[in-house]
């Protein structure tokens, strides 16, 4: 892809709404039949414009990639042999697919023709004006609806003091499973057994405790670490194997 | 000039905030049905003769009189700043689906467009363009949506049946509801598990 191609992505990548707005634009620009297309020449469309639009590190969303993978199966399927037999009993996923943007083709024209009667109708003003403009007006509030919180939010509100205090949010850095395993280390002396609660700590975070049987789990499936838990919801009993002590 | 109904009925009109229907109408002023539509329907021919800077609108189901669309440049200078923004795409298209397609689910919306469109929906409901009207006795219970008088308001539509018509739509619909429920489904159980519409 050339780069003048590269920058093209840049621009537009965003100004989709998603893989089906980006096919369809693929298949508008190719002029390509929705009915007759075959899945190989969609595929390497879209592959290369999400290609081209990874190599420029743009953040693509979960999606795009989701429709990538679904275009690269069916393309490498359908370039298999196929029996005959088969290929009935199974609807063409590309058909389906096809289907499915012609449908979000439709909608996506009606959004369009709202557009439009949006850009009339949000000229046409209501009379009366604007109805924020009559609450601008003071209204005297209902008697029976003033409690004293009321008064006294109101008198906070003219004394200044009703501004919300200021709320600092102090978020804990994630231990990396890496992290994790260091300290495992630190804390079990080879030939030692220790109880997984004694690696928390007093009162751990859910994310610690989490985060540290993680690595009891990786851990494990490295057999670098023996476990044992003597009854359901029991403590886990941990011990480092000689492959651990080893590769330490 | 109007007759004393016809302007009781202007009147009317220019006071409400919101759009008044026949039945109203006819309750305020004691007329009947059809005598209060052909009153309004001389106002409209009056305001609408190109003397006037406000016309009749037949806006969700009842009437209102609004400032003529043509006339926009200059009466948007009074809400300066003030205004709402025009709709983004994703609400846009969000917002054709579930005009379409109502009640529908946030996943079979999502099953339509193809993408996330939680912002999307979120933004509609406060801009009250869209309202939950229940839930789909599914698995879930996912919350239902359906389009408001806000909706009809906003797009100067007199009800759901003057929606843009498209053939194409109501045969895509009927062709392709089961596919969508399936992908609705299929995304509803792959989906993110923190995601709750509650």
């Amino acid at each position: 892809m050339s780069a003048e191609e590269q920058r093209a992505c840049r621009i537009s990548l965003e100004d989709f709404q998603g893989p089906l707005d980006l096919l369809l634009y693929l298949i508008r620009r190719d002029e390509l039949d929705v009915t007759t297309i075959h899945v190989a020449i969609v595929a390497d469309q879209y592959l290369d414009y999400i290609r081209a639009a990874s190599e420029l590190d743009l953040d693509i969303a979960g999606e795009y990639l989701v429709m990538a993978a679904t275009l690269a199966r069916m393309k490498s399927r359908s370039l298999l042999p196929v029996e005959r037999a088969a290929m009935e009993e199974n609807e063409d996923p590309m058909e389906s697919l096809m289907r499915h943007i012609v449908l979000y083709r439709a909608f996506k024209e009606v959004a369009q023709e709202l557009r439009e009667s949006e850009s009339v109708w949000r000229d046409a003003f209501p009379v009366p004006g604007e109805r924020e403009r009559h609450q601008d007006l003071i209204t005297p509030p209902d008697p029976g609806q003033t409690s004293l919180l009321d008064l006294l939010m109101a008198v906070e509100d003219m004394t200044g003091r009703n501004a919300p205090p200021p709320v600092h949010r102090i978020q804990r850095p994630l231990i990396s499973l890496t992290q994790c395993v260091q300290a495992l280390e630190r804390i079990l002396p080879p030939g030692r057994t220790v109880l997984f609660r004694e690696t928390l700590g007093t009162s751990p975070e859910t994310a610690r405790i989490v985060s540290f049987f993680s690595a009891v789990l990786e851990l494990m499936r490295r057999g670098w670490l023996d476990t044992r838990q003597k009854y359901p919801m029991g403590d886990i009993e941990m011990k480092r194997t000689e492959r651990w002590i080893k590769n330490a | 000039m109007l007759d004393q109904l016809a302007r009781q009925i202007e009147a009317l009109l220019a006071a409400a905030e919101e759009p008044l229907s026949l039945d109203r109408i006819c309750e305020l002023t004691g007329c009947g049905t059809e005598s209060a539509e052909q009153a309004v329907e001389r106002i409209e021919r009056e305001l609408g003769s190109g003397g006037h800077g406000i016309i009749v609108a037949r806006l969700a189901g009842g009437y209102r009189i609004v400032t003529d669309p043509e006339l926009g440049s200059v009466v948007a200078q009074l809400f300066e700043g003030k205004r709402r923004s025009r709709l983004s795409r994703a609400a846009l298209e969000s917002l054709a689906v579930v005009a379409y397609r109502q009640p529908v689910t946030r996943a079979q919306i999502e099953a339509v467009r193809g993408v996330n469109s939680d912002s999307a929906v979120r933004t509609l409901l406060e801009r009250d363009l869209i309202r939950i009207t229940g839930r789909e006795e599914v698995p879930g219970r996912p919350l239902l949506y359906g389009t408001t008088d806000s909706f009809l308001e906003y797009f100067g539509l007199s009800d759901l049946g003057h929606l843009p018509r498209m053939d194409e739509i109501e045969s895509l619909l009927s062709l392709s509801a089961e596919d969508l429920d399936r992908a609705a489904s299929e995304a509803a159980e792959s989906g993110d598990p923190f995601d709750s519409e509650d």
